[in-house]
């Protein structure tokens, strides 16, 4: 054994070598770190190019441009623009009438399918325009029309004229109608109208997600309204007020608990309580921002106690010493300097809940709705729901439109978390 | 109770711990932090504008038994105070007495200097405001100048009252610190080690300070600088492993200490 003690000149050759270890270590270390970042980068960056590359046609239709002839006489038989005499009237024939005039169907059977070319919201659109503007009465003008959703799937390629006639969903007949409409120019594709004014529909031509969108909004503002407050005061009463005891204890880990706790849990909750017990209505957006609420608070609760927990004791001594009482302590100088982390916290949990499905399915929020809610106690669903149920049609253009919606979900959170960001970033003190 | 038999703690005191014109008055006062014993029945008297320092080896007590006077122990869950203490005759500790009006009365300065994240104005008018001190605006802004100058910190802050406490140095931060405490008047100011995290001349600014105040307040100064107690302080307490050792007049405790704990502190053996 050389235990004797060694010299300096010994001691930094020692280093010295070690150095060149330590250092390739670091580097290494260095080298992980950018390789996991490197990968992640590339994940995300693979995600959005497909969402995108895959989901923006869903904002995009065909439609068929007809020269209109609106005949008062017929459109509006009554005269008074109300909706049951546009009912009354025959929007849906002139379109018809206009479009065979130029396609030409020869026999009932061919004039029948010639029919569904264009989309069933004719006469609604029509109807709508004759509304905004009365003056087109007794002009002649052309319309697009949304092509029925077999045709804009043919259109886009998804259907194939290769296909044996049995076998395609349209005929050779409507394909020659379409060859015809096309020739004279007619058919074009352009931004739709319905993707994002439109609520649900059966008919995937005409569906759009604004329902779920503002079922969506009004949901999160009950969500927010109600996690918010009652988290950030539970979390101040725990972290501030409540001695430590047995009881605060408990009442932490199961908050702790029902943060882990797996959300369709709370739908099923949510369910039994304000549905079965207190006989709320099914379906709207108050019970679903409720049993979000119920979802978020373990999450706004732990992250406002961290924030709580990282205000320094220093400002809290100083406010107490000067003859603060608690209360003044905790809204002049714990609540401001907390909130840029409860904020955080809160958008986070938000987020969560924008994206939440499971637990609006059990209390109903799945329903088919044609309206735009619009009120907290008017049926509506959420845009996440929304593209579960259209994942879920048959008919090929819903699966544009589950992309589209999948698109604007995902700007939605994008911009919930920069307004997190925002905030953060605007209410931090850097003094 | 001033009857000196009553007292067990002067079986360990030694010295003069009674003051003549006594403010505030600590009578065996024990601290406790859960089972732990921080300070162990001691009694003295703190005079009316009197700067006594308190001094002793880390751990001994004295920033605990500092903490006791505005009842800044009661912030800690664990921390439970047995025996007297009194201002004018009242007992802080009663259940009576709000713990709010004590701390107006009673001021105190932290060890680091800790100015509230806003402005320098705001940190002084802090405490006015939340007392209602101010009748309005003016007589605010008055109460502000007046702290910051009797502080020493008018002159150099005066023309950015509206920057944030925080960017100052930590000299000046604690300055604030004072002129934030005695911006709502109180009676007495208790320091706790007020210099330990400045350069010798923010010190000597601060001591200058102290020597100022003392003839408007009783201070209580707790302190690692034995050299800093001699300058500030009339009196001098000796506490040791949270009993008070000795108390006396400063010179006399750093020339002729009585109690062979003390000579051994203030001769370097302790400590």
């Amino acid at each position: 054994m050389n235990n004797k003690i060694i010299t300096p000149l010994e001691a930094s050759n020692k280093v010295k070598k070690s150095i060149a270890k330590r250092r390739a270590k670091d580097n290494r270390l260095k080298l992980y770190g950018r390789v996991a970042i490197s990968l992640a980068v590339c994940f995300l960056l693979i995600l959005f190019y497909s969402i995108f590359s895959k989901g923006y046609s869903g904002f995009f239709q065909y439609y068929v441009t007809l020269d209109i002839n609106f005949d008062r006489e017929r459109i509006d038989p009554k005269g008074d623009l109300s909706d049951n005499s546009l009912f009354d009237g025959e929007a849906s024939k002139i379109v018809n009438e206009s479009l065979f005039s130029i396609i030409q169907p020869q026999g009932r059977k061919a004039k029948k399918q010639a029919k569904k070319i264009v989309s069933s919201g004719k006469d609604v659109r029509i109807a709508k325009m004759v509304k905004n503007d009365p003056s087109l009465f007794g002009t002649t003008t052309k319309v697009k029309f949304a092509l029925d959703d077999d045709i804009d799937s043919f259109l886009r390629g998804y259907i194939k004229r290769e296909t044996p006639e049995s076998e395609r969903r349209i005929s050779n007949k409507i394909i020659e109608y379409i060859d015809k409409l096309n020739e004279e120019g007619r058919i074009s594709y352009e931004f739709s109208d319905y993707i994002l004014s439109g609520s649900a529909s059966g008919n995937p031509e005409m569906a759009g997600i604004k329902g779920a969108f503002i079922g969506s909004m009004l949901t999160l503002s009950v969500c927010l309204l109600i996690a918010f407050p009652l988290g950030v005061a539970t979390a101040i009463y725990l972290e501030e007020v409540a001695k430590k005891n047995k009881i605060t204890e408990f009442i932490e880990v199961n908050i702790n608990n029902l943060a882990a706790v797996p959300s369709v849990v709370f739908g099923i909750m949510g369910l039994a309580i304000f549905i079965s017990i207190f006989g709320m209505p099914r379906s709207i957006p108050l019970v679903g921002g409720m049993v979000l609420a119920l979802m978020t608070l373990p999450t706004i609760i732990i992250s406002s106690r961290a924030a709580i927990r990282a205000v320094p004791p220093s400002v809290r001594d100083a406010a107490y010493g000067i003859g603060a009482s608690k209360l003044q302590v905790i809204f002049h100088h714990v609540i401001p300097l907390a909130m840029p982390g409860m904020l955080t916290g809160t958008i986070i949990g938000m987020a969560q809940a924008l994206g939440e499905t499971a637990p609006l399915l059990m209390i109903g929020m799945v329903a088919f709705i044609v309206d735009v809610p619009n009120s907290i106690v008017d049926p509506g669903t959420v845009l996440p729901v929304q593209i579960f149920m259209w994942a879920d049609f048959a008919e090929r253009m819903f699966i544009q439109k589950t992309s589209a919606a999948i698109i604007v979900l995902l700007g939605f959170l994008i911009s919930m978390n920069a307004l997190a960001v925002y905030l953060r970033k605007k209410l931090e003190r850097r003094w | 109770m001033n009857n000196r038999n009553d007292l067990k703690s002067l079986e360990l005191t030694v010295g003069d711990v009674f003051s003549k014109n006594a403010r505030l008055k600590a009578r065996n006062v024990n601290v406790f932090y859960g089972n732990n014993k921080a300070i162990d029945n001691v009694t003295i008297d703190i005079g009316s504008k009197e700067v006594i320092s308190f001094i002793g080896p880390s751990g001994c007590g004295k920033s605990t038994f500092l903490r006791c006077f505005n009842r800044m122990n009661d912030t800690i869950d664990s921390c439970v105070v047995q025996g007297e203490i009194t201002i004018d005759d009242e007992n802080i500790y009663d259940k009576k007495i709000d713990v709010v009006p004590l701390r107006a009365r009673i001021g105190m300065v932290f060890q680091k200097p800790n100015p509230f994240p806003k402005s320098i104005y705001d940190n002084v008018a802090y405490g006015p405001r939340i007392h209602g001190l101010s009748e309005n605006k003016e007589h605010l802004d008055v109460i502000v100048e007046e702290s910051l100058k009797r502080a020493g910190l008018w002159q150099e802050v005066s023309d950015r009252l509206q920057s944030p406490g925080t960017g100052l140095s930590g000299g000046q931060q604690q300055r604030l610190c004072i002129a934030r405490a005695i911006a709502v008047s109180p009676e007495v100011i208790l320091m706790d080690e007020p210099c330990s995290a400045l350069d010798p001349i923010a010190t000597a600014k601060i001591e200058d300070l102290i020597h100022e105040l003392g003839n408007d307040y009783s201070i209580v100064i707790v302190t690692h600088s034995m050299q800093q107690a001699a300058r500030v302080s009339k009196r001098t307490a000796y506490f040791h492993l949270g009993k008070l050792i000795e108390v006396g007049k400063t010179k006399e405790i750093f020339t002729r200490p009585q109690h062979h704990q003390t000579e051994a502190y203030i001769s370097g053996k302790i400590g």
